[in-house]
């Protein structure tokens, strides 16, 4: 610059301002490279979080839920089918054998009902209605392990003839709250498996020995008792 | 009850057209006094500014070759973009710092910064007298890579998309876009990251603009930092706007187009803006003293142009500053309301210096620059008419309350994944042991 | 450009050959080889010493740019100190000095280094290699030229709808041509003198010194806001006859160049550090959870 002749003091900021955007491009780049496991990983859970979703879904329609994981649906006349709902069966896992009480005898709301054989473990479960037994699901004895393949209509447990329906189901959960309470569950449940998603298939399907089991192998039936309020 | 959180379902163009008239219909009454006195403002800046296209800047504007920029430029948009800081300080500590607390203002605070900059880009194409040419620094006729106003110009872009992608969610949660919405809220930190980089360099590139008026600015104002006391003051000047649209607005506001949660939390939000405010306030009156003491014009404080420098300093950047520690310090919302008032007149005054007042400090009155009428109510119509947009989308769009369930939801979701990814990753990770189990399972 | 720099430097050269005898006594150096091939500034210098105030100059250059032609007969005009505008991009001042009377001809400087081209986002100012300092009509009409230049010389049609920025560019048209500028071609008095900015600054100097006494020993321009093409000798201390004195020497970009350099830094900084802190608070909100978790 010795003032007779121009010289460009800015001469390089058009290519330095490009080395600034490609290094910028570089960087985003690198910096995905770097946390590129994370990434991975994060893929696969990502696509197994929905399918846990759909574990808690629920059938609204109709339907009064028991926060032991039970449910009630009013078919008229007082009559109310009974039976367990989705979570319940996939937290318990393969069922051996489900104990129901006789046809003709009493239950109550909230009072123990019947109970699920798992090994050689048995879990109690609470009713959610008032009642007489109507009629059992006989062919729901003869293969238990079915209960998982419609637990609200086909795996259907009893008909109760209940007296106090209307407030009975007062007591139950439905609609918005079933929504909200069952939220809630899955807030637990995530919790409870520490992120230990051994507990779950790739494609969000349960293992055959439940999700309780594979939370914690030993005292899987306090877990399971805890979720299903008989502990 | 508001009907966007019924969510919205949108599948087909007819749908999008038919709800989009139902929303373009006005909420509320329409002949307030407000909006029929800035109605008419609107109506009349309309008028002249199709003046200014055909007839050129001269019969507009107070034109004279010894002040190139008058106050579309020295107020609307240095003070503009200067209260438009809010948006990137808010998303920096919501998206950056992870300030959950204050996640309730973060939506208005980048609304507004984004609105501002539409509207103060429009007062650009005003301004500019070769308005046709306005995309020649962007499209390469001419890559001025040279000029400061020319990285202004890209920043001014660069950063109104990244406001854009910012608020996006917002408004895919409001036309209940689902897919979409999932696919914006991913964007959101990199625009946030993105738009702290570039409103850095756009708030002290305006400082920058004056550094070759050397001579013509008065020694107490010219100095080789002002970019960096720009960027400073920008960041009070934000957070000031902030706590006084906050004020208005959860005042002004229907109910249903607020949260309670929001509304409940905003005095402690406040309180905690005040404190961030007052130390900024301090840092940047010590950047002030020591370039004063750089410069070595002391002897010019006891002058008019001090007295004034003192004023601004003294009176508009001490005593606000004062009132937020005050505020803060007795938990007290009301000084800090004051002290934002304060700030922003303050901050209008140091910007108009810049460009207006101590620009050719040293002509003779009759020869200084002073709005035309028509240039003032062209302003006024400017900034109007962004309230009204403003208000406009906050009675539509879930910006100053929650977002629809199934947005929340979304969130969580994401969150939990996150959580999970992350916890996962940190217990070494039952993934190999996990995944073996599912093996045998399925054997 | 139709016609090839080399061959325009060469009529150029020696255009400026012929006329030289009668105005410097240095013949024969400009056509010198050097002053082509580096493509050296061309510039003026005004002799003020040697300017009678005919105004011969502001009509040759209105004439030559279809600008409105002044009345330089009417001497009405020297009553005040007038400024160039966009209809007048040259003109003569008088100035009262302790010598009496001084006429100085003012238009814009063609800066070294000029402040309006560092500032121009679309390049419409450009430097040419040769010297002169054009506008372009790729022009935003941003001003932002007005507000950066140290003499305040462009000049804005505020009341067109189309306006240009108008100001001085050295008769770029007629240099191509190989001609010299309109204002040096109708000087009268050989107060203005057209030529290789080096050879002005020797010229300036000599006359300095042949004639000592006659001359305030300093010629503006040469080194004032990084120099500029235009010269001027004058026989009182210049801020007597309307020049700034208080420039300084650093060129106007340079005060700019210090933000220009700390942009692509930032640019790269900034996104990484704020990366890096997210990913931080990232960490510490996932500890935060698993102990929320845990409990
Ligand atoms: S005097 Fe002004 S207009 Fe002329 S070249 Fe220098 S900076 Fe540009
Ligand atoms: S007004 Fe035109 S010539 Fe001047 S800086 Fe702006 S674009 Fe460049």
């Amino acid at each position: 610059m010795d003032g007779f002749t121009y010289v460009d003091i800015f001469a390089t900021k058009g290519i330095e301002y490009l080395l600034v955007i490609s290094g910028l491009l570089f960087f985003a780049y690198f910096w995905r490279f770097l946390s590129r496991p994370a990434v991975a990983v994060y893929r696969e859970y990502a696509n197994v979080f929905p399918a846990i979703s759909d574990w808690f879904h629920l059938p609204l329609e109709g339907m009064y839920f028991h926060q032991g994981h039970s449910w009630a649906k009013p078919e008229g006349d007082n009559v109310v089918r009974v039976g367990i709902d989705d979570f319940a069966q996939k937290l318990v896992g393969k069922i051996d054998a489900i104990k129901l009480p006789q046809v003709g005898s009493q239950v109550s709301q909230g009072e123990k009902a019947w109970s699920l054989q798992v090994g050689s473990k048995s879990i109690d479960m609470l009713s959610p209605v008032d009642g007489k037994i109507l009629d059992i699901n006989e062919s729901l004895l003869n293969s238990p392990e079915s209960i998982g393949k419609d637990p609200y209509g086909q795996s259907w447990l009893m008909k109760v003839q209940a007296p106090r329906v209307s407030a009975n189901l007062k007591n139950l959960l439905s609609g918005g709250l079933a929504r909200k309470w069952m939220e809630e569950v899955r807030e637990k449940l995530l919790a409870r498996m520490n992120y230990n998603l051994g507990a779950v298939s790739q494609d969000g399907g349960v293992p055959v020995d439940g999700i309780a089991k594979n939370i914690d192998r030993e005292r899987w039936d306090e877990i399971v008792r805890e979720f299903l309020l008989v502990s | 009850m508001n009907r966007t959180t019924t969510a919205v379902q949108i599948s087909s163009l007819k749908d999008f057209l038919v709800f989009m008239r139902s929303e373009l219909k006005p909420k509320g009454k329409i002949l307030t006094p407000f909006n029929v006195i800035t109605g008419s403002v609107i109506l009349l800046g309309a008028v002249l500014i199709l003046y200014r296209f055909f007839m050129g800047l001269g019969s507009v504007v107070h034109s004279s070759s010894e002040y190139p920029w008058g106050i579309w430029i020295g107020f609307i948009v240095m003070v503009g973009v200067a209260f438009a800081g809010g948006a990137y300080v808010t998303a920096f500590i919501v998206y950056v710092l992870r300030g959950e607390k204050y996640h309730s203002i973060v939506r208005m605070a980048v609304l507004n910064g984004f609105l501002a900059y539409v509207f103060y880009a429009g007062a650009i194409l005003l301004d500019l007298g070769r308005w046709w040419n306005i995309a020649n620094p962007l499209i390469g006729n001419r890559f001025g890579v040279n000029s400061v106003l020319f990285l202004v110009a890209w920043h001014f872009l660069l950063y109104m998309l990244a406001q854009l992608v910012e608020i996006s969610p917002a408004f895919a949660e409001w036309l209940g876009l689902k897919k979409a919405r999932k696919f914006l809220a991913s964007l959101t930190l990199g625009a946030v990251i993105a738009g702290v980089t570039l409103s850095t360099l756009h708030q002290s590139g305006l400082g920058a603009l004056f550094l070759m008026a050397k001579w013509k600015i008065h020694p107490l104002w010219y100095t080789e930092f002002i970019p960096l006391l720009f960027f400073v003051s920008s960041i009070y000047a934000g957070l000031s706007v902030v706590i006084f649209i906050g004020t208005v607005s959860f005042r002004v506001f229907e109910k249903d187009r607020i949260d309670e949660e929001y509304r409940r939390s905003w005095d402690d939000i406040i309180i905690d803006l005040g404190n961030a405010c007052a130390i900024t306030m301090f840092v940047y009156f010590f950047l002030q003293i020591l370039v004063l003491v750089h410069g070595k014009h002391w002897s010019l404080l006891n002058t008019g142009m001090g007295y004034w420098y003192l004023t601004e300093l003294i009176g508009l950047l001490l005593i606000p500053g004062f009132l937020f520690s005050w505020g803060v310090k007795s938990g007290n919302p009301a000084p800090i309301r004051i002290a934002a008032v304060l700030t922003m007149i303050g901050v209008i005054i140091n910007r108009v210096d810049y460009s207006i007042i101590a620009y050719k400090w040293y002509l003779p009155l009759s020869e200084r620059y002073i709005p035309s009428w028509m240039e003032v109510v062209i302003t006024l119509a400017i900034v109007f008419t962004m309230v009204w947009v403003f208000i406009w989308i906050v009675n539509r769009v879930p910006i100053l309350k929650k977002p629809p369930q199934w947005a929340i939801e979304q969130e969580q979701e994401e969150e939990s994944v996150e959580r999970a990814v992350a916890l996962g990753l940190q217990l070494g990770l039952t993934m190999a042991d996990g995944g073996s189990s599912i093996d045998k399972e399925k054997k | 450009m139709g016609i090839d720099r080399r061959t325009f430097l060469k009529c150029l050269g020696t255009g400026v050959a012929l006329a030289a005898p009668g105005c410097f006594s240095l013949p024969g150096k400009l056509e010198a080889a050097g002053v082509a091939a580096n493509k050296e500034f061309m510039g003026v210098l005004v002799d003020t010493t040697r300017c009678v105030g005919c105004r011969s100059c502001e009509l040759a250059c209105a004439e030559a740019h279809n600008l409105p032609v002044p009345d330089v007969g009417d001497a009405s005009a020297f009553e005040k100190v007038r400024d160039t505008s966009e209809k007048q991009w040259t003109l003569v001042n008088r100035y009262k000095t302790e010598k009496g009377e001084i006429f100085a001809k003012k238009q814009c400087m063609h800066c070294n280094q000029p402040g309006c081209v560092a500032a121009c986002p679309v390049k419409a100012m450009e430097k040419r290699e040769e010297g002169p300092v054009t506008w372009d009509t790729n022009c935003m009409g941003c001003r932002y030229c007005m507000v950066s230049c140290p003499f305040d010389i462009p000049k804005f049609e505020h009341h067109s709808a189309a306006p240009k920025l108008q100001k001085c560019n050295l008769c770029w048209e007629r240099l191509q041509k190989g001609e010299k500028p309109a204002c040096v071609e109708a000087c009268p008095a050989e107060a203005l003198t057209f030529g290789a900015r080096r050879n002005l600054i020797e010229e300036a100097n000599r006359r300095i010194y042949k004639n000592s006494g006659e001359y305030a020993s300093h010629i503006y321009g040469e080194h004032e806001a990084g120099g500029t093409g235009y010269l001027y000798l004058s026989s009182v201390p210049f801020e007597q006859i309307g020049f700034r004195t208080d420039l300084g020497t650093t060129a106007y970009p340079e005060y700019t160049k210090g933000f220009l350099y700390s942009v692509p830094v930032i640019l790269l900084l900034w996104p990484a550090f704020l990366s890096g802190v997210s990913a931080i608070t990232k960490r510490k909100d996932k500890v935060r959870s698993e102990e929320g978790g845990k409990r």
